[in-house]
């Protein structure tokens, strides 16, 4: 049962980091990033692909969050001149532009059949348990460094600039600052991010496959940000944390309640969900942890 | 007005409430019965066929307990969702494994699934029977330990059938159409294998992506190179499209098609006038033997359809008999000794024997060999069955089977 646990633990620290990402790109800056799954993508190809021509996991890591960050570059650079609608279609265009790229180039990422077999991290460990709760630990020590590390962006001078981009771009240009320059600096830490989640899933599932990297994954962010509350770091984790209790527990309803069919549970559970999100844009826009000090 | 800290103990009560139950339920593994693992595509794309995958294993499960149950004990079905998507087929696979303890898991239904889940069998020593095409399953690093077994024939198969179907009916001009993906390459690229190595030529090649509203373009590059006769690896939806597009280009030209896309579903979305004289091709469902009969009838009572609806849910029917057949013939639910068993009771010389009820009278006597719904079921080295290929033709709106095909 514990591994069970784990690795729902690892899987929904991937997505708080995933979350974490996007807090600071929308819940701060007010960026609508509807392509946050195409860096997710990239981190992930990146590292596997790296790692399975021997480089060791720790730069193969780093290289994942890397490259996922300077694929922010070019559409940081188009960010400039676009807002919030605009910006969330080109985005959202990105991310599958970079699914069908995986897809084509089959000399480089094997297109639809996937990668297998990819290098598990602390392979060396042989007993099954023992390595996934220090790929938990692993992953816990980098959510709370990105966590702590986020808190301070959020602190500095540098985080009230995106806050106040996000409240008034006209006002923080009149005050002589470049929005330009921040929203670029935005998207590459929280795309730098999104790559390092990507580089820790291919190297826990340990199969990678354009499917895996569709929009849906995106939108999962986006639930779980809702729900937790945007431009809040507590909301990221609250809310992804509860979607994936969400999503993994109803499993668990059917044992107790075996008289619920299975077609029936996967439709139960998506309702749940929409209700869910429904009731909180209703009763609750700010999310859980949301922030009241504002409106 | 609810307050933060309400709603957070209400979530977290609801949490530990979902939790709770299954951490006492895994206190009584290891005895009684026998914990089987169903992990079918209830939802996603395989989801036309997962339920009716599920109660064929629930319904196999039922024959056997009622047959005494497999080495002296009933077996328990735990069943699940893979929502047709790797990363909730693994954590699916995780919960089976870990929290309800199953001895082995059935019925994954799309590679990228099974790929997935079978590094985590390999760990727990389970095996993983499942129906999808891709090659990679046969082989290390994904079955480094020969605990995969595959129902279904796998997709460079299929091309290989398709390749005879060609000779047989004298296309001299095959051009490819592939939906992109695992799948739908697999067999456009093992047709172009089969149909090279009898020294012909594929005039044209095209892989298309999938959702799409018009493949015109796509299709008049084919039609240009002026084929014959037109391979595809492709889906019910798509093919809808390609074939309507044809028919309104007016070029004379043949098809074939795997069945799971020229089905009746596709007649009847497009009409006899433009199915007339495809070639679907399919897998055989083992159709003249006494366990298809059985299989037939316990799909019809589960799902109100004629079993030959469902050719996935043949093979979990067979999945269940074979397995409890093995662990009869091994004396235990040791799955290190139930493994080896599983050709012994699946593979020939022996009693041929068509149900579980059968094999385990005829187990007291020497070998049996199990011949299935699905297929005669005899594993190769790589734990893959070889299954016969019918050619069907679309005749005024029917699926006539004209021959089968033996690769």
């Amino acid at each position: 049962m514990e591994a069970y646990l784990v690795a729902i633990a690892i899987v929904a620290l991937i997505y708080v980091l995933l979350a974490l990402g996007l807090t600071l790109q929308y819940g701060f800056t007010g960026l609508i990033n509807f392509g946050h799954v195409g860096f997710f993508a990239i981190g992930a190809y990146t590292s596997a692909i790296l790692a399975m021509n021997g480089l060791p996991l720790v730069l193969s890591f780093a290289a994942g969050t890397i490259v996922a960050g300077l694929a922010a570059w070019p559409i940081g650079l188009i960010a400039l001149r676009l807002r919030d609608d605009y910006f969330a279609i080109v985005t959202l265009g990105f991310s599958e532009t970079v699914r069908l790229v995986i897809t084509s180039e089959k000399w480089l990422t094997n297109g639809v059949q996937g990668i297998p077999a990819i290098p598990r991290m602390f392979a060396g460990i042989s007993v099954g348990s023992l390595a996934s709760f220090a790929v938990l630990a692993v992953l816990l020590v980098v959510t709370i460094v990105a966590i702590l590390g986020m808190g301070r962006i959020v602190k500095s001078p540098f985080g009230r600039i995106i806050e106040a981009i996000r409240d008034n771009e006209d006002a923080v240009k009149a005050l002589g600052k470049d929005p330009a320059r921040f929203k670029v600096q935005v998207l590459i830490l929280g795309s730098g991010l999104a790559g390092l989640a990507g580089a820790f899933y291919a190297h826990y599932i340990t199969y990678i496959v354009p499917d895996q990297f569709i929009p849906l994954v995106t939108f999962y962010v986006w639930m779980a940000i809702i729900i937790g509350g945007v431009g809040r770091v507590s909301g990221a984790v609250v809310g992804t944390v509860l979607l994936m209790v969400l999503l993994e527990g109803s499993r668990f309803i059917r044992d107790v309640m075996p008289f619920i069919s299975d077609v029936e549970m996967a439709s139960v559970r998506l309702g749940v969900i929409g209700l869910l999100l429904i009731l909180f844009t209703i009763y609750r826009p700010q999310g859980l942890m949301g922030d009241f000090t504002r409106r | 007005m609810i307050n933060r800290r309400t709603l957070l103990t209400a979530v977290a009560g609801t949490g530990a409430l979902m939790a709770a139950p299954s951490i006492l339920r895994a206190q009584g593994a290891g005895a009684g019965p026998i914990r089987i693992g169903a992990l079918n595509p209830v939802t996603g794309s395989g989801s036309p066929y997962g339920s009716g995958m599920q109660k064929m294993i629930l319904a196999a499960a039922e024959a056997v307990n009622a047959a005494g149950g497999a080495a002296g004990r009933p077996i328990e079905i735990i069943a699940e969702d893979t929502q047709t998507n790797p990363q909730a087929g693994v954590l699916a696979a995780k919960k089976l494994i870990e929290a309800n303890k199953v001895q082995a898991i059935l019925g994954t239904w799309s590679s990228g699934v099974s790929l997935a889940v079978i590094p985590l069998c390999n760990d727990a020593g389970i095996p993983l029977f499942h129906c999808s095409g891709a090659p990679a399953l046969s082989t290390p690093p994904a079955n480094a330990k020969g605990l995969g077994f595959r129902f279904q024939a796998t997709n460079d198969r299929f091309g290989r059938a398709f390749a005879e179907i060609c000779v047989k009916e004298g296309f001299k001009r095959p051009a490819t159409m592939a939906f992109n993906n695992a799948s739908g390459i697999g067999n456009t690229e093992g047709f172009r294998k089969a149909w090279e190595a009898k020294g012909g030529k594929v005039v044209e090649s095209v892989v298309y992506e999938p959702n799409q509203s018009t493949y015109r373009s796509e299709l008049m590059k084919v039609l240009a190179a002026q084929p014959d006769v037109i391979v595809t690896g492709s889906y019910l939806a798509d093919t809808t499209i390609l074939l309507r597009e044809w028919f309104q280009s007016g070029q004379p030209v043949r098809w074939i098609i795997p069945g799971w896309a020229a089905n009746p579903d596709l007649i009847k979305a497009l009409g006899p006038e433009v199915t007339e004289d495809i070639i679907s091709v399919d897998s055989v469902s083992n159709e003249g033997s006494p366990a298809y009969a059985q299989y037939d009838a316990a799909y019809q009572k589960a799902m109100n359809q004629p079993g030959s609806a469902n050719v996935y849910a043949a093979m979990t029917w067979d999945m269940v008999n074979v397995l409890a057949l093995a662990i009869e013939a091994a004396g235990s639910a040791d799955m290190a000794a139930v493994v080896p068993k599983l050709r012994e009771v699946g593979n020939p010389p022996g009693t041929v024997v068509s149900s579980f009820a059968e094999g385990k009278a005829a187990l007291k006597n020497g070998k049996i060999n199990y011949d299935g719904a699905s297929s005669v079921l005899d594993f190769d080295q790589y734990g893959d069955v070889t299954p016969d290929f019918g050619a069907y033709f679309i005749k005024g709106g029917k699926l006539e089977r004209r021959y089968i095909v033996k690769i």
